[in-house]
């Protein structure tokens, strides 16, 4: 789904780097049920090549995915311009908030998945970006 | 604060229900985790679970009950509510049966990850109880494939935000052959024994990732509330930092004080011990005096004399029983068919925890002994016990009946209990028909006294050193 798709069905799109099966799964059902469009990256190299040809409106990624950790590709997204106004949610096993913060990461959820904590921090995550994009394009 | 406890506290839990059984399981079972509770047919598994799903039932997200081997809700719901934390209300709402017995034995044990996903998509629950997990791995004839749905599994429940608890008939071999142990976050172990002509119950946590729990086998009562725990009695931590009260305390027993230097040491325990019909219970009801003609709240705990009895016994040395219990003066009376040492020994320390009660007396330990199937373990707990009664600043006095020693010495079960008091008396019958008794102080503790044999009479009006 790109960002034309969503737009003409007023879907944000929301990419999910993660390979645990079972979180995939419950992730998607969770998220789609929400309103929201679902693509996913089993590694970060894979997401971060994605993200460029999608401009998805939110990244939530786990820290502990291969080739390029979550962390990791928080911090390439943060050099696109890109990818400027995409927000990038790290959800993870790992205890990582300040380290998340350090790497530009706009919000951290720990596992596991609470569909209704994360549903919230994703629409909070949208509107604080509408938000942001409406103050910069009338200044 | 130790590290462990702090990091208990930042360590998510959900309540079992039983204020108890949390407390053995340093706080609850941890949030978010797949626990097992292990057990025979009958040892409470189905009780410890339904106690913890309507304490954490709520119309937030539902708690699930699945039963695998296609029990009708009606015969759940029949025995359950004959229980005190049966909430009607809950159930169909919060709290949802459901039944994948007939699924498993048509599909096989595959099913079960597909079925639950499903559930969780379609429910959100905070909380499950598979009832029973064992029973599925004989629907099994691939253990291989078993272990593959068990990770499966394990996954799933991981994923989420659920906790999870698998009941299952299992054995303690078990615990090595089915991969479900290995996977889970806590294994509790219920369990029954025979002790004499009843049964002992008692729960073992034998696996708590994470997190620091009471060791051991604490014993338990199924009673109309639930299940009633007895967490094993430990020292407490400040024991080795006590130090005794300057200030004696009166045995109450004329003559005994000046052996003692003018009494025991407060906050001190005296061991007393004697052979049948020598006095012990005199001496320790002449202690038990002093403590409510001083207005010192005391607890009075007793095995052979029931209240009748004992207010007769009181009576004939001036003190109206009645009287005293409203006026500060508790009374414990077990009969000695009925004794089980962990609630006895819980029920005492309950009445001390508060600081309230300032002496103590227990005649006579011999019969927790008797009661006990396991010395060392009573031991355990009446040195815990006694270490209570220490920083709690509670000045007790211990009965035991002795056999009729020869050349006045303690035999090895008296110096172990002895080893645990700060004061030992020891009383002798003599002379040609054992009537003539005597009394010596075999040790007391940070205090001199009187090692001579003195004699000890008891009369009508009590009992007299001289």
């Amino acid at each position: 789904m790109t960002r034309q798709d969503a737009a003409e069905t007023h879907r944000a799109i929301i990419l999910v780097v993660e390979r645990d099966p079972h979180v995939r799964a419950l992730e998607t059902f969770f998220l789609n049920e929400a309103g929201f469009g679902v693509e996913f990256a089993s590694d970060g190299q894979v997401a971060l090549a994605m993200a460029r040809e999608m401009q998805p409106d939110i990244i939530i990624t786990e820290v502990l995915v291969p080739k390029l950790d979550g962390l990791a590709l928080c911090r390439a997204v943060r050099k696109e311009p890109e990818l400027k106004n995409t927000v990038v949610l790290i959800f993870s096993i790992l205890a990582a908030q300040s380290r998340a913060r350090e790497a530009g990461a706009d919000a951290f959820l720990m596992k596991p998945l609470a569909e209704q904590r994360l549903v919230t921090t994703v629409r909070e995550l949208l509107a604080r970006r509408a938000s942001a994009v409406a103050a910069a394009s009338h200044p | 604060m130790t590290a462990v406890e702090a990091n208990q506290n930042s360590f998510p839990r959900i309540s079992t229900g039983n204020p108890q059984a949390d407390l053995v399981l340093g706080g609850g079972l941890p949030a978010n985790s797949l626990n097992i509770v292990m057990g025979q047919p009958g040892t409470g598994k189905t009780v410890f679970a339904e106690q913890l799903m309507f304490a954490n039932a709520g119309p937030d997200r539902p708690t699930i009950y699945v039963s695998t081997l296609s029990e009708p809700m009606s015969k759940m719901v029949s025995y359950v509510q004959r229980f005190s934390y049966f909430d009607g209300t809950k159930l169909g709402s919060e709290i949802l049966y459901e039944d994948i017995g007939p699924l498993l034995a048509s599909d096989g044990p595959a099913a079960l990850v597909p079925w639950l996903s499903e559930l969780i998509k379609r429910s959100s629950p905070k909380l499950i109880v598979i009832d029973s997990f064992r029973a599925i791995h004989d629907l099994s004839s691939s253990p291989p494939d078993m272990r593959r749905m068990v990770s499966d599994f394990a996954g799933l429940v991981s994923a989420y935000d659920v906790t999870v608890l698998l009941l299952g008939e299992y054995t303690l071999d078990d615990i090595d052959r089915y991969p479900e142990f290995a996977v889970s976050d806590s294994v509790i172990q219920l369990a029954r024994q025979p002790l004499g002509t009843r049964d002992e119950r008692f729960l073992r946590v034998l696996k708590l990732r994470g997190s620091a729990y009471r060791e051991g086998r604490h014993a338990f009562r199924i009673t109309g509330d639930g299940i009633q725990l007895f967490p094993r009695l430990i020292s407490p931590r400040m024991a080795t930092s006590y130090t005794p009260r300057l200030e004696r305390t009166s045995t109450g027993v004329p003559g005994l004080d000046e052996m003692l230097e003018g009494g025991f040491w407060g906050g001190t325990t005296t061991l007393v011990i004697g052979p049948t019909g020598s006095g012990k219970t005199t001496m320790a009801m002449h202690f038990a005096l002093e403590g409510i003609a001083r207005k010192e709240p005391t607890l009075y705990v007793n095995f052979q004399e029931n209240p009748a009895q004992l207010a007769r016994a009181f009576a004939n040395l001036g003190i109206d029983l009645e009287a005293a219990l409203s006026s500060g003066f508790e009374l414990i009376y077990v009969s000695p068919v009925e004794l089980q040492i962990d609630s006895i020994v819980v029920g005492i320390f309950d009445r001390i925890k508060d600081g309230k009660i300032r002496r103590v007396v227990i005649d006579a330990v011999g019969d927790l002994a008797n009661a006990a199937n396991d010395s060392q373990r009573l031991h355990d707990y009446l040195y815990s016990l006694v270490q209570h009664f220490a920083v709690n600043d509670v000045t007790s006095m211990l009965t035991f009946e002795s056999g009729i020693s020869t050349d006045g010495g303690l035999d090895a079960h008296q110096q172990r209990l002895s080893y645990m008091s700060d004061n030992v008396l020891a009383i002798s019958l003599g002379g040609e028909e054992r009537t003539r008794r005597t009394i010596r102080v075999v040790k007391t503790r940070n205090s001199g006294h009187d090692p001579v044999v003195r004699q000890l009479d008891i009369t009508s009006a009590g009992a007299r050193v001289s």
